[in-house]
């Protein structure tokens, strides 16, 4: 497995045969500029949430990979989102990161842009262009296919990518349980306050697998676990529904998605949450009963942490957040959090999940801190000449999924990996690790579409 | 003639330009760099009266009437 810092990618790296994964994959620079053309200029991104731009003229300056984008809704009330770059000579035309604007005006050179992207304003345009420059042509740059998705935005950078629904796969009915009510009503959810951001010293990768499923790091939480941060007083969170529930991780295998995944018994409710705050705990016991009434057999799913093929982490019950990784170098990700409750729940409840998924999640949440500390000092042992040489293991688990896995006449679509049973697997870090390697190794979706019929090699 | 800051001008606000045009603001975005206007008169191209443009800041000469 050791290669020669000078190469980039090569296949091999990622053998999923031998459960082992290079560790140039997480500190090579060629590596990392090849992942920035090949899975972040082509993959579906999460980008922002409409409920952060309500009105007219209201923007959100996000990230899609390495490159700085504005989420912007236009005069018209249409959602947009563009290359943060001025035509003229690339300057950032927003330098905030949220606000209300008419115009995105470039302070280099003054070329202005209207909230739907045309240029509408250069300076001496008539003098010094004698009116001849086409602005039309020289608008802001805008991502080639936009989705809004229950109100999450995602874009991506390339026209011959499928359609958002169909990148997800079988994966949707995980996001729906981030982005629906808790009382099972669709797209309820909003962002609660600003979006947590920070950077951590380790390769996008390491967040990203950690929350594709990784249990087997839960003995890192066991101080946080001691210290009772939860809702009930204990632990972290509170435990109730996943004890009585099979345990599962679940991956959709052309799709480089995966989560940890919770399935209720037949006809069993969620036993009682959030004991230290009786509002919060009767609007939860409320919004189950409903969601049992609206969803039937369905309300027995129990989202847990999961993970967006490339970059965008899950997690729809305690706390109720997602993350971006944005890369910014081999050896540093810039994390953003998103916090979500539902839109019309109770001010008192707002506030509660507030305090408690801050305490949670986020750069100051405790459970958080243990997972940075992890990811820092793993990238950190790993970059050395001779560090690099010796591969990481993922064989846990290697060649025990199943696929049509059914529990208590539930099925649940994918590679499912029965936790219940096993403890642990790493089944869903292959998983990730498998369709990166197709992005890294595919030239074009009709090797990337494997759900179509193409084939499948990379990796394995 | 000291330079006009646009980011204090209030829509309604009369302004003169440098070809000796005169337009009234209609929106200003508050970029320091852009107002959006409707001609009063044009001198240089009358067709302009009536029309909304962009007038770049340091097009601004002086206050109007």
């Amino acid at each position: 497995m050791a290669m020669d810092d000078k190469r980039g990618y090569r296949s091999g790296l990622v053998d999923l045969r031998a459960g082992e994964v290079s560790r140039e994959i997480f500190v090579n620079e060629h590596i990392y500029a090849e992942e920035q053309e090949r899975i972040f200029a082509r993959a579906w991104l999460h980008v922002g949430h409409e409920s952060q731009i309500p009105k007219p003229g209201d923007y959100f300056v996000s990230s899609m990979g390495e490159e700085s984008v504005i989420l912007c809704r236009d005069r018209a009330g249409k959602i947009h989102v563009f290359l943060n770059s001025c035509r003229h000579r690339g300057m950032k035309v927003c330098r905030y990161d949220q606000g209300t604007t008419a115009v995105f005006t470039c302070p280099y050179h003054g070329w202005s842009y209207g909230t739907d992207g045309r240029l509408v304003g250069v300076p001496y345009f008539r003098e010094a262009y004698h009116s001849r420059l086409d602005k039309e042509k020289w608008g802001l740059v805008e991502v080639a296919q936009m989705h809004n998705y229950k109100g999450s935005i995602w874009a991506t950078w390339d026209p011959a990518a499928p359609g958002f629904t169909e990148y997800l796969g079988d994966f949707t009915r995980y996001l729906d349980l981030q982005l629906d009510g808790w009382d099972g009503r669709e797209g309820q959810a909003e962002v609660l306050g600003g979006i947590q951001k920070w950077l951590v010293p380790c390769n996008w990768k390491f967040p990203a697998e950690n929350f594709s499923g990784d249990t087997y790091h839960n003995i890192s939480h066991r101080s946080v676990d001691l210290a009772g941060i939860g809702p009930s007083g204990a632990g972290r969170r509170d435990m109730g529904e996943r004890d009585v529930s099979r345990k599962l991780h679940v991956c959709i295998p052309d799709r480089g998605h995966q989560t940890i995944h919770y399935v209720l018994p037949a006809g069993k409710s969620p036993p009682p949450a959030y004991l230290n705050a009786p509002i919060v705990a009767e609007y939860v016991r409320h919004c189950e009963e409903e969601r049992r009434r609206l969803r039937g057999e369905e309300a027995r799913l129990v989202g847990a942490p999961g993970e967006i093929f490339p970059n965008t982490a899950l997690l729809s019950r305690q706390p109720r957040t997602m993350a971006v990784w944005h890369p910014r170098s081999p050896h540093q990700t810039e994390c953003w959090r998103w916090f979500f409750v539902d839109r019309d729940a109770p001010t008192e409840v707002k506030h509660f999940l507030r305090d408690y998924y801050i305490r949670y999640s986020g750069p100051a949440g405790m459970t958080e801190q243990d997972d940075m500390e992890n990811w820092n000092y793993a990238h950190a042992a790993s970059r050395g000449t001779i560090a690099r040489r010796y591969p990481y293991n993922y064989d846990q688990g290697s060649g025990t999924a199943v696929t049509n896995y059914e529990y208590q006449g539930l099925r649940v679509p994918g590679e499912v990996i029965d936790l219940t049973e096993t403890q642990s697997s790493e089944q869903p870090m292959r998983n990730f690790y498998r369709r990166w390697a197709e992005f890294m190794e595919a030239d074009d979706w009709s090797r990337l579409a494997t759900w179509r019929g193409g084939e499948r090699k990379a990796a394995e | 003639m000291s330079a006009i800051n646009v980011r204090d001008l209030a829509p309604g606000t009369s302004i003169v330009l440098a070809d000796g045009a005169e337009a009234e603001i209609v929106t200003n975005p508050g970029d320091g760099m852009w107002l959006f206007a409707r001609y009063l008169s044009s001198p240089r191209d009358p067709t302009l009266v009536g029309q909304e443009e962009m007038i770049f800041a340091p097009d601004v000469v002086a206050l109007g009437r």
